[in-house]
């Protein structure tokens, strides 16, 4: 069965090659971005790399065209690409393009008599549905890290045109560092049960003493701009599976759970003893966050 | 100038409740405007206004699409005039579907420089369809843009871009997913519910777009989503304090810490 890689500017492309070599056969990658992305791509473990020399400066979105003409010419079975946001819309591309279903939150993919089989979730993950396509299919997923394993593999290059139109005024860059949470160990999720901007300073000091990041529901992130984005869990935001999930003051509505459902243990704390995370949790406090936070830190400290 | 305003009108999944074979019962839900459509809606209300483009909502689904109520509560959020495609065949249409008959719509509709659409959709979530959208119809996309400025054909799209931002320069058509922090959406008041009532509607028959260009997949099962079982160990104690300590006790006996 052959399958297509797409990454556009990131070699972090571990968990697409994990599903496609899932389905065995031949895997080409379809890069854009700088050459040092190619390399890197040529060296994971894919069959050939095709990049474009044009696409080194411009933006990912700018290349669409592009790497939708040249998947389609490869004509691959599966076409797999992260959910990074740029990427997106390369995957969109080639959904359009090959007329294809794409799908996102997939849980297994599998060849079956020359057929894919394949389970997502449905929904934002209130159920979860398992397919059988002849293909051509798109599925976008959390893409991961790069992997350097192999000796490399030839980078083949196709020239491109650049979408016209797109001038890249300025970057302004980041002014915080990002985190990844999707490495954390443990994490401190704050939901709207937290009251007050002030409140957070104590939510800081546990997650010192627990060696936990700190990451938030999506009004918190959106709504109120306590947190920046990168630190907002949910069907949207991040997922993660930390060892240990602290949920402070939410209240378990699904396009949150989702995010985190890969965590280990999931311990949740609110105000609201019906609130729907309760059934989701290893263990549970029915309280304020207000109170508990700093008794946890009081506790924490004294032993 | 046109300015589409691509939205979704749909239930949100939190209010479903899912069988033990995993077929979800929508009865107790209702539809709304997707949850981060307005953010497009707002955005497009004052760009249309700064450089006098017409501002059309177009959106596409099952019946309930073009429901009395339904066209109300887009029409009240500033359009000029909408247009829906609903049909039986169109209830839960996949991503790809959405995304080919948009830009089919769109292209019908005629002299369209820009479309908006929010950030995901409440139902699936993917986001994919805007660049579905743009990738039917060749044209370039962005997605999580938190401003606008200048008018179509000269547009300046602000964009969340690695932590940072983007300013990008656009003087062709393009599609864009506006960030759902991006604007305040405002609240439809009376005046703007009653005012809804007397805009145009078109209703686009889907026997006038072309249906035929999709691959197919076939459903083998449904299920619940498999979760890992949980202990649903509720610690108390007389006080916060006391219900701390017995937290830590628990998690430490249980080697989460």
């Amino acid at each position: 069965m052959k399958t297509c890689i797409v990454a556009g500017g990131s070699a972090g492309i571990e968990n697409l090659l994990l599903a496609a070599r899932e389905l065995g056969g031949e895997c080409l990658a379809v890069v854009t971005g700088p050459r040092a992305v190619a390399e890197e791509i040529s060296r994971s473990g894919v069959d050939q790399v095709i990049w474009a020399p044009e696409s080194a400066d411009v933006l990912t979105e700018a290349c669409a065209g592009w790497v939708a003409e040249t998947v389609a010419e490869l004509a691959p079975t599966v076409v797999f690409g992260a959910t990074r946001a740029s990427e997106r819309v390369l995957l969109g591309a080639v959904a359009a393009r090959l007329g294809a279903p794409v799908f996102t939150m997939v849980s297994k993919i599998a060849a079956a008599d020359a057929e894919v089989h394949l389970t997502h979730a449905l929904f934002g993950g209130i159920a979860q549905q398992s397919v059988a396509t002849p293909g051509p299919v798109v599925v976008a997923m959390e893409a991961g890290a790069s992997c350097v394993a192999e000796t490399g593999v030839p980078i083949v290059e196709r020239p491109m045109t650049v979408m016209p139109g797109i001038t890249l005024v300025e970057t302004i860059p980041a002014s915080h560092t990002r985190v990844d949470l999707t490495k954390a160990q443990r994490i401190i999720a704050v939901g709207r049960g937290c009251k007050t901007r002030e409140q957070l300073a104590g939510i800081s000091e546990l997650a010192e003493l627990l060696d936990a990041e700190v990451a938030c529901s999506r009004p918190l992130a959106e709504g109120l701009d306590w947190f920046t984005h990168d630190r907002y869990i949910g069907v949207t935001g991040q997922h993660v599976a930390p060892e240990l999930y602290l949920a402070l003051g939410i209240s378990g509505q699904l396009q949150h759970v989702v995010g985190a459902r890969g965590a280990a243990s999931v311990v949740v704390v609110n105000t609201d003893a019906n609130a729907p995370y309760f059934a989701e949790c290893d263990f549970g406090v029915v309280g304020d966050l207000a109170e508990l936070v700093p008794a946890l830190v009081q506790t924490l400290r004294s032993s | 100038m046109k300015i589409v305003i691509a939205y979704k009108w749909a239930p949100n999944p939190q209010d479903a409740s899912v069988g033990a074979d995993g077929t979800v019962d929508w009865s107790r839900t209702k539809d709304a405007i997707s949850d981060y459509d307005p953010q497009a809606f707002e955005l497009g209300r004052v760009l249309a206004d700064a450089c006098g483009a017409e501002l059309i909502g177009l959106s596409l689904g099952g019946p309930n699409v073009a429901s009395p109520m339904a066209k109300k509560a887009a029409l009240a959020r500033g359009l000029d005039r909408l247009v829906t495609i609903a049909d039986d065949q169109l209830s839960w249409a996949t991503t790809t579907q959405t995304g080919l008959l948009l830009a089919q719509a769109i292209e019908q509709i005629g002299g369209v420089e820009l479309v908006l659409c929010g950030d995901s959709s409440v139902d699936t979530g993917a986001q994919l369809v805007p660049a579905v959208i743009a990738g039917a119809l060749g044209w370039p996309a962005f997605t999580d843009v938190t401003a606008l400025s200048g008018q179509p054909g000269e547009l300046l799209v602000q964009r969340v871009h690695a932590g940072g931002s983007q300013l990008i320069k656009l003087t062709v058509p393009a599609v864009l997913a506006v960030a759902a922090d991006a604007t305040k959406p405002r609240i439809p008041g009376m005046k703007d519910i009653l005012a809804a009532g007397k805009k145009p509607a078109e209703a686009l028959p889907l026997d006038q777009l072309d249906t035929t260009r999709l691959a197919t997949s076939r459903v083998l099962n449904t299920a619940r989503p498999q979760l890992r079982s949980r202990r649903q160990e509720m610690v108390a104690g007389p006080d916060a304090l006391a219900a701390a300590a017995a937290l830590l006790a628990r998690l430490r006996t249980e080697r989460v810490l």
